[in-house]
């Protein structure tokens, strides 16, 4: 499975919605109940399927599906 | 006589002449821009009321808007109560248990949603017999299943009607609440409510019709429907809403662009802005922004003190809460703010600080909040529980359920909440209601949740866990918990804290002991545990 069907996946979970279909330009303002609440389950979620955690610094510059797809690989190569 | 306070924020409006004049202009999420007039939100309404009409939605029936921040909110909203019948809000982030409360505890005849948040209705409507229709603004109909398309029935319908005569007592609108025991308790108001509403946005606010105003609040909670609908527009003011969620580079550039010039967000979004750079407010030409106010849970000093620095600007802070439907006590502008207070009573409230027996507490002793009854938004009754809104008035007295003091100078301070309720980001959360979600997951055995103090939230949910023995702890099984609560509760009422623990305390009667797991979380003195019975 990919990066990004693993992620599509989680995204289904946290937001309990199956059709949910991830692109890199998508943002909390495309999904319902993306909030900053919310996006904390997400962080958690993605950190501890992945095996990864992210910096303050990191998370602050995600600002899509994309951006948080680029540092889950390049922390997945580095691990 | 009519009272319908609906019409006072459109057709009152169009009959003052300003029928042309700007009451709407929507932000969509990716900045695009919408705007509409007083004639047009009247046009709207109107459409949105003879369109029930023909639904068969009546005076006194229940309609709920289940909707992020979109216009359908806002005319779904005015048209229901043209009709008198009531209107209860949803938050959009609720989940199937939270709705299923709601909407099955109101009887609701009617929901106003989106294909995308239909989901989770339609997951629990075998269990909603009184749910005749559901009206979809991006759906098509479905008559085998009462789904109705906003479009047509908006296409179809005209854009004149006129409000049958409203008395002040007329049910408006329903907004559930949490408390610490039971489910949500469903808070009734009456079109009366207008003359709280609008006098404190003239008293506190400050609001004018030259003024452009910006109410971050979700249409979901009291502030979004009694400063974020009908304060302002009962007083031809211009509001901006902005569909997208927070982001402080948007926020600042929405504050400039707009000239915005009154602005009522919340603490922990003022928290998360003093989090940005210094430089992203430097940049921000914010002169037409003239006040800035809070609500929500309190305010602490360093907020203010941030806001003076960074700013330039006072903010002011206001209390209020569903049951009192309008602002009580507040700081504003003309008051000399003391920083940290809830401010001072506004006009023609009569609060006071009473022991749990009633009698009248002195300047600087902590007792229950409470108000003489009989304001107008006055809330008028928890509907479906005669029981529960008699416990709130006692001696003549209506209990906040917030504890205060007063100071010397009349000035009202916060202290705390008297019962388990956990106010977390601004949002009252029932720990009853996440403790029921919780045993909901197969590993669990019991669980007791508190709230505890946090930086950002003002407080958090934390969750003690008890698992059946043959479960381990793991960090799945932790975001197992988190997203089960989150989707089945709301996001708002996900733990930000498991601990994982032997036992819950409970007393004989196998009441959960919150006060000593909160204790034993603080690291402090659990008090009298004589009743404890593990």
């Amino acid at each position: 499975m990919t990066t990004a069907e693993t992620l599509e996946q989680i995204f289904r979970m946290v937001f309990d919605d199956d059709s949910i279909e991830i692109r890199p330009d998508l943002t909390a303002n495309d999904v319902d109940g993306w909030d900053s609440l919310s996006h904390v389950n997400l962080i958690t979620t993605v950190e501890a399927k992945f095996g990864i955690r992210f910096t303050q610094k990191e998370l602050l510059k995600q600002r899509n599906v994309g951006d948080l797809l680029t540092d889950i690989d390049r922390k997945l190569a580095e691990k | 006589m009519n009272a319908n306070l609906a019409s006072a924020c459109t057709t009152v409006q169009c009959q003052r002449g300003l029928a042309d004049k700007l009451a709407m202009r929507m932000i969509g999420a990716r900045g695009e821009r919408t705007d509409y007039s007083f004639g047009d939100l009247e046009a709207l309404s109107n459409r949105f009321a003879n369109a029930l009409g023909t639904l068969g939605i009546a005076a006194g029936d229940i309609l709920f808007t289940f909707l992020p921040k979109t216009t359908e909110q806002f005319v779904a909203f005015l048209g229901t109560l043209k009709t008198q019948a009531v209107c209860g809000t949803l938050f959009s982030n609720f989940g199937e248990d939270a709705l299923l409360d709601r909407l099955g505890d109101s009887r609701a005849a009617a929901i106003v949603t989106r294909k995308s948040l239909y989901k989770k209705v339609a997951r629990i409507r075998d269990r909603l017999p009184a749910l005749r229709t559901v009206i979809l603004i991006d759906g098509e109909d479905d008559a085998a299943n009462g789904v109705v398309s906003y479009a047509r029935i908006m296409s179809e319908a005209s854009p004149a009607f006129s409000a049958p005569p409203t008395s002040p007592d007329t049910p408006s609108v329903l907004h559930y609440t949490s408390g610490s025991t039971g489910k949500p308790k469903g808070v009734l108001h009456r079109h009366g409510s207008l003359a709280s509403q609008s006098a404190t946005a003239c008293e506190v606010l400050g609001l004018t019709e030259n003024d452009i105003y910006w109410c971050t609040a979700d249409q979901g909670w009291v502030t979004g429907t009694s400063y974020g609908i009908i304060a302002p527009w009962s007083l031809g003011v211009t509001q901006v809403h902005y569909a997208g969620g927070y982001d402080p580079q948007a926020w600042m550039e929405l504050l400039a662009e707009e000239q915005i010039t009154v602005w009522y967000s919340a603490p922990t979004a003022l928290r998360m802005l003093m989090r940005a750079e210094d430089e992203l407010f430097a940049s921000a030409d914010l002169s037409r922004l003239r006040s800035i106010f809070s609500v929500g849970e309190p305010l602490n000093p360093e907020v203010i003190a941030w806001a003076r620095r960074v700013l330039k600007r006072d903010i002011y802070d206001t209390w209020f809460q569903t049951e009192t439907g309008a602002i009580m006590v507040a700081n504003r502008p003309g008051l000399a703010i003391c920083p940290g207070s809830m401010g001072k009573p506004v006009a023609g409230v009569e609060p006071a600080i009473l022991a749990d027996d009633g009698a009248p507490l002195p300047d600087g002793a902590q007792g229950n909040l409470c108000f003489k009854p009989g304001w107008p938004s006055m809330f008028v009754e928890y509907l479906n529980n005669p029981a529960a809104y008699r416990s709130k008035f006692q001696n003549g007295w209506y209990y906040t359920g917030d504890t205060a003091r007063r100071d010397e100078q009349g000035y009202y301070w916060f202290m705390g909440r008297s019962d388990d309720v956990i106010n977390t980001a601004g949002h009252l959360i029932s720990p009853f209601e996440v403790e029921s979600a919780l045993l909901e997951i197969e590993e669990i055995a019991e669980s007791g949740v508190i709230g505890a103090p946090d930086e950002l939230l003002f407080e958090k949910v934390v969750a003690f866990v008890h698992l059946h023995a043959r479960f381990q702890p793991s960090k799945d099984l932790e975001i197992k918990i988190r997203l089960h609560v989150s989707n089945r509760a709301s996001s708002i009422a996900t733990p930000q804290e498991i601990i994982f623990c032997a036992g819950i305390p409970k007393n004989k009667s196998g009441k959960i002991m919150r006060r000593v797991l909160k204790a034993r979380y603080l690291g402090e003195d659990p008090g009298d545990t004589s009743t404890l019975e593990i």
